[in-house]
């Protein structure tokens, strides 16, 4: 079965190291998307899996086959490039049957795979033109027709959507995912953007300064971050992060911090050491813009309800960005709130946060209550 | 607008001037020339088509013509290859590369005099470097320039090597424009390093290829300053030049009418040849 394993693998240019200890096992078919700010390492693992930077130390497997010395031909690995390195001087079908005519495959078969992805790809009007004759769009499906016409054993995207306007790039990310779907071929998928983490990815390795932050399917990362990082990278909008201290009060553990305090449920408490200093996190659609200040609020100890000033209202369509100031405390919040009651800027509005909504993070950033399902 | 054409006239001025003295009135003057007979002294005649007529019918003038050709047919394909070659390796990382770089251009910079000089030593008979080594490993003294067969070869391959630093620059700029992506997918698509050169660097180095033969050529048919220094147009005629016969008939014969219309000749024969050849890549380009 085609899965890519990394054993330990790390990476060193000079004196920085890039990619530390990376240790994962890409399932046969799986769609692994490897997402990460510039710096992360995420483009660096794609190349040492393709075979165009050297593996300092550790093991890279190919279907069970120990390919971490062997040059990038020997691998049966096909790359889309996030300028799609199209050859300029060829046709779309001498593009994509290039590395099929290297190889010495029958031209019957070579016409056979070029008809076939030219059809699933909507280029076979195209086939005769030549790279700067196509569209954004048009080329970077070439660039995908180059790698499946290969029938590679593992297919490596590095970044392929940055290049195009946000409209295509929402197009494309369809269209991948669609394609990797019915030819299940083993995929790793490099972006910086997590919404395409999020859409494409059957899992997601969120990395920082050369380490895994996290690995999980889209829907864990969301729902349980394991530290202060990936909760802020996973999710759009981001998440709202404040600052404060867990009390012990009446047998329950309340988070408090200038404006609000809020009862937390035990399990998200259980390694967290009383009188701490915290970190809070709730996303933004999770906060409930309940009322105008007129309401009175209930300002018990764990009501877990602030009153914030609105400073900007973003309209976005179905939803809006509501950005306000934590009154008597001075942390600026973001709600993501439905179209119907909108407030206005200046306005004070009630916000209540569920506590079963809430993430914490310990001083070193750490999720508290979570250390069982870390991976 | 009228401030801004008044500086731009101004701007432009001075190298019109030099254009109008040093080029657009020597090749109006030579063109009249054409027409006359003049030895630098007396007063210039009207000779009608005489010139014309004699230019058809003079053997010296086709030996040199096709002693030129000759010449090209050596030069123009040694000075793609060398200067492929060079840059290839010097576009690698290889250690102390900027000095490597340097003293590839250093000919070209050096006067053509010097270096004619110089390859004159090289290239001598009995005492030469080239003959000394040719002994050293056993084989027979060749008379570079002094025998027809090899006289106009040996003036080409220094040529080429004088001018291979300038092409080289050409050539090495072609290749950092080649994108990595693409350097990168070719050897992923499985390409042995010949494949990678024959299917991406090659063809993506046809522009700066062009315009070596071009300019390779068009400098070709100019040779002027090797023979007359190292061999002054012998043995037999053989690396007699269009340009060397052209400077004899101006200035040792005195027939400037004559030197005028070979001059004039020439510039017809590179314009016909370089349009042949573009016509030739332009084709090549196509298939």
């Amino acid at each position: 079965m085609p899965s890519v394993t990394f054993e330990h693998v790390r990476k060193r240019f000079g004196d920085s190291t890039v990619v530390e200890d990376f240790d994962l096992v890409v399932a046969d078919g799986e769609l692994l998307v490897l997402v990460g700010g510039s710096g992360s390492g995420k483009s660096t693992i794609l190349r040492m899996v393709a075979g165009l930077e050297e593996v300092t130390s550790g093991t890279i497997r190919i279907d069970q086959r120990d390919v971490t010395a062997l040059p990038p031909r020997e691998r049966d690995v096909a790359m889309v490039f996030q300028d799609y390195g199209l050859y300029p001087h060829m046709t779309v079908r001498e593009n994509l049957s290039l590395g099929l005519r290297l190889r010495k495959i029958p031209r019957q078969e070579i016409d056979r795979r070029v008809t076939w992805a030219a059809g699933m790809l909507g280029l076979a009007s195209l086939l005769d033109r030549k790279p700067k004759q196509l569209s954004g769009g048009q080329r970077q499906r070439v660039a995908m027709g180059r790698a499946m016409v290969r029938e590679p054993k593992v297919f490596l995207f590095d970044e392929p959507l940055s290049n195009l306007d946000a409209g295509l790039r929402a197009q494309m990310r369809i269209e991948i995912g669609g394609l990797q779907r019915r030819l299940k071929t083993t995929t790793i998928y490099v972006t910086h953007d997590q919404v395409e983490a999020m859409t494409l990815g059957d899992r997601i390795v969120v990395l920082a300064d050369g380490r895994i932050q996290q690995i999980g399917r889209p829907i864990d990362l969301y729902r349980a971050p394991v530290n202060r990082f990936v909760a802020g990278f996973i999710g759009t909008p981001p998440m709202n992060f404040v600052e404060g201290t867990l009390r012990e009060n009446n047998g329950q553990a309340v988070f408090i911090t200038e404006g609000l305090s809020i009862g937390v449920p035990r399990e998200k408490t259980l390694t967290a050491n009383p009188t701490q200093s915290l970190t809070l996190g709730i996303r933004p659609e999770d906060l409930r813009v309940e009322s105008s200040a007129a309401q009175s609020v209930d300002d018990g100890s764990s009501a877990g309800v602030l009153r914030g000033r609105v400073v900007l209202v973003e309209r976005l369509g179905g939803t809006s960005h509501v950005h306000f100031d934590v009154a008597g405390g001075g942390s600026r919040m973001m709600a993501s709130v439905s179209n119907d009651r909108l407030p206005i800027v200046g306005e004070t509005i009630v916000v209540r946060v569920p506590p079963e909504r809430v993430h914490l993070f310990g001083a070193d950033g750490r999720a508290i209550g979570r250390t069982a399902e870390i991976v | 607008m009228r401030a801004e054409q008044k500086s731009g006239s101004l701007m432009a001025g001075p190298y019109a001037a030099f254009l109008l003295v040093f080029a657009v009135y020597p090749i109006a003057f030579a063109l009249v020339l054409v027409f006359l007979q003049w030895d630098l002294v007396t007063v210039p005649t009207f000779a009608g088509a005489n010139n014309i007529r004699l230019l058809l019918h003079d053997g010296r003038f086709w030996r040199a013509v096709a002693n030129t050709f000759v010449f090209l047919s050596i030069h123009v394909p040694l000075q793609i290859v060398t200067a492929l070659a060079l840059a290839l390796a010097l576009n690698r990382q290889l250690a102390g590369r900027s000095f490597w770089r340097a003293a590839f251009f250093l000919p070209v910079v050096i006067s053509g005099a010097v270096v004619a000089i110089l390859w004159s030593h090289l290239y001598a008979t009995d005492v030469g470097l080239i003959n000394r080594l040719l002994v050293k490993i056993g084989l027979s003294p060749v008379p570079w320039l002094t025998d027809p067969r090899t006289a106009m070869p040996a003036i080409a391959v220094m040529v080429t090597w004088k001018n291979v630093g300038f092409y080289v620059i050409i050539y090495l700029a072609g290749l950092q424009y080649i994108p990595r992506s693409c350097q990168e997918a070719i050897e992923i698509e499985g390409a042995s390093a010949w494949q990678r050169f024959r299917y991406l660097t090659l063809p993506s180095l046809l522009p700066q290829t062009i315009l070596v033969v071009t300019l390779s050529t068009i400098n070709g048919f100019q040779l002027f300053i090797e023979p007359y220094v190292m061999t002054g147009g012998g043995p037999l005629r053989r690396t007699y030049s269009v340009v060397l016969y052209l400077y004899n008939n101006a200035f040792a014969y005195q027939k400037m009418g004559y030197a005028a219309t070979i001059g004039v000749a020439l510039a017809l024969i590179i314009g016909i040849v370089v349009f042949a050849q573009r016509r030739l890549i332009g084709r090549a380009e196509a298939l």
